[in-house]
């Protein structure tokens, strides 16, 4: 290498005089960020893997139903079920995915990079949530419409045709991708307040995963119906809302069944309160 | 120019930097010296906002580092070579830093043409070297071309080629006029790198002061003489006509009987004595390393007040 030749040249071209910091450069910064690590590109294809695959296996196993041809609205929500039913499995990749943009970069001390760039601060994590909801709601909506797609011919089989011009079936599957995002945001938010990767996920998954199962066996035993209805402004059953077809009425769950805006508004609201937290914590704290 | 006004960080009763007040002047290399956990990092570290002051501040060109439009322009930074995610390629990595100020790919490829990582730059840096990523720190600090550089150990697993190229690219660029300061472990090389020395013990600065000055604490240079003869010539030396001053000792390595250490005396007057004598010399060298007992003696004694237990000193008493 004949670097000791090259301090003459640490000046040869400016990066220009405007180069300042801006938005765009943190949103595209955060882009190429989760665009040039593996973690992101395994993530994401196992979410659009498992969504296809998953509902192309429910598609092959539904049997005929007794009495011929469902009404419409059985048919329309069946539909919406096969191509969002790994969204249980999915949701878990997003959490995760959400968890490490933030928390790998405390692991690895790339974040003491990122708030030397932005000494702001606040604009890195904004950006950072920006991009990473938008990129994993498209990649949600691709893999939960390709399913929709590719399953749509081996439905038929069973006496059901969906009809993709019904505004509720395409709002349930929008829904779907919606949900992904922000289940995965508020995992970032998590991991934003907790800076730790383990400890991240586990609360993320705990809140998503434990928290509802504690609330139902506490309503049943104690036999109180306010807790079960607490139990439907939870993140997980709250956002679930927001991909259901209004006339699915399949739920078993116990409690308030929310509309799928209210659904959506509730998430919104977890979102907002924990990226509140992580904001005010991030502004304080040493990096 | 970085101008730290009463700077202090505590962490709970211990107070990593107290109550430091120093300037660091553009078109010279300032160092920064101090033994492990005098509180170098941390004020570096103030410097760009990543930690908070307890009290005082710290401004780069009469702002604090956050309110600047184009804080990469202003301050270059390597506070550590970790500070990169281990997953992304060095070309990935600066591309993202770079982006937040639509610096580009043109400047991405001429600072890794310039930190030498051409051959690494698509390879992911949790493979990297000391030295690579060192490098690739050095690499992000020159990013956004910035008048002011602050460099936390930058020759810290440098190979020797490694560690001139440092020391060629931090003299460049305060010649070209921009502030540099850079802390180092390695006092010889802060000698021949540095104008102007900031030392730090416990969180305070024990001097500040030209490179020339902190040397001459230590009581001048030394000069190295290798002779057959040394027991004669340091006769010769030790003679009272040449003053007090004059000191002889034993070379620093015992196994070397030939070498003598003299200082209070110039090369040229010893070699006159020797030569009027008829000694022989085969070695006759002014050493410059003796920054670094300038060093020790300030930050030896630094240590000595406070352990010494006479002052009621103020950390005692807090706790």
């Amino acid at each position: 290498m004949s670097t000791t030749t090259a301090p003459a040249a640490s000046r040869a071209s400016s990066p220009g005089t405007l180069s300042q910091l801006t938005f765009g450069g943190i949103l595209k910064s955060e882009w190429i960020k989760l665009a040039s690590l593996r973690s992101t590109l395994w993530c994401y294809g196992l979410m659009i893997a498992i969504t296809i695959g998953f509902g192309v296996l429910v598609a092959l196993t539904l049997t005929d139903a007794p009495g011929g041809q469902p009404p419409v609205e059985v048919q329309q929500g069946t539909a919406v079920q096969v191509a969002t039913l790994a969204i249980g499995f999915t949701a878990l990749v997003s959490v995760v995915l959400g968890a490490l943009v933030i928390t790998g970069e405390y692991g690895t001390g790339m974040i003491r990079s990122t708030l030397t760039a932005v000494p702001t601060r606040l604009p890195a994590l904004f950006g950072k949530v920006l991009v990473f909801g938008a990129v994993t709601f498209v990649v949600g909506l691709i893999a939960i419409v390709g399913t929709a797609l590719v399953t749509a011919p081996l439905l038929p089989r069973i006496g059901i045709t969906p009809d993709f011009a019904d505004p509720g079936y395409l709002l349930a599957l929008v829904g779907g991708a919606g949900y992904l995002a922000l289940i995965g945001v508020l995992a970032l938010a998590v991991g934003a307040i907790l800076r730790h990767s383990a400890g991240a996920i586990a609360a993320a998954l705990g809140l998503i995963l434990v928290v509802p199962t504690i609330l139902l066996i506490l309503s049943a035993v104690l036999q109180a119906d306010w807790l079960a209805n607490v139990g439907a402004f939870l993140p997980d059953a709250a956002g679930s809302r927001m991909f259901s077809y209004s006339q699915d009425g399949l739920s078993v769950a116990p409690g308030l069944l929310l509309e799928p805006w209210q659904g959506l508004l509730v998430l919104l609201a977890w979102d907002a309160v924990l990226l509140l937290a992580a904001a005010v914590l991030l502004k304080r704290r040493d990096a | 120019m970085i101008e730290a006004h009463g700077l202090s960080k505590h962490y709970g009763s211990r107070k990593a930097v107290d109550n430091v007040t120093f300037s660091v002047r553009p078109g010279m290399v300032t160092g920064f010296l101090g033994p492990n956990g005098a509180g170098k990092s941390t004020t570096m570290r103030m410097i760009v906002g990543l930690d908070r002051p307890t009290s005082g501040s710290v401004t780069v060109n009469g702002k604090p580092y956050s309110q600047h439009r184009a804080p990469l322009r202003e301050v270059g930074v390597l506070l550590d070579a970790k500070a990169i995610h281990t997953g992304r390629s060095a070309v990935n990595h600066l591309l993202a830093v770079g982006a937040t100020h639509g610096i580009g790919r043109k400047r991405v490829d001429e600072v890794i043409g310039l930190t030498g990582l051409d051959s690494v730059a698509r390879k992911r840096v949790g493979g990297f070297s000391l030295g690579m990523g060192q490098r690739l720190g050095i690499a992000a600090a020159l990013l956004g071309d910035p008048a002011t550089l602050v460099l936390d150990e930058p020759v810290n697993g440098l190979d020797p080629e490694g560690v001139m190229w440092v020391r060629s690219l931090a003299r460049h660029l305060a010649g070209e006029g921009r502030t540099i300061f850079l802390s180092s472990h390695l006092m010889s090389e802060m000698a021949q790198t540095a104008d102007h020395i900031i030392v730090l013990g416990r969180g305070r600065v024990i001097a500040d002061a030209p490179v020339a000055e902190i040397v001459a604490l230590s009581g001048g240079k030394l000069v190295r003489v290798r002779t057959p003869d040394a027991a004669r010539l340091a006769q010769l030396l030790a003679s009272p006509e040449l003053g007090t001053e004059v000191g002889v000792n034993p070379g620093a390595d015992a196994d070397e009987h030939d070498v003598l250490e003299v200082s209070g005396l110039g090369a040229a007057r010893i070699g006159e004595i020797a030569a009027s004598a008829g000694v022989v010399l085969h070695e006759l060298t002014t050493v410059a390393g003796s920054l670094e007992e300038a060093y020790m003696t300030l930050t030896q004694d630094e240590v000595e007040y406070h352990a010494g237990g006479s002052q009621p000193a103020a950390e005692g008493a807090i706790r």
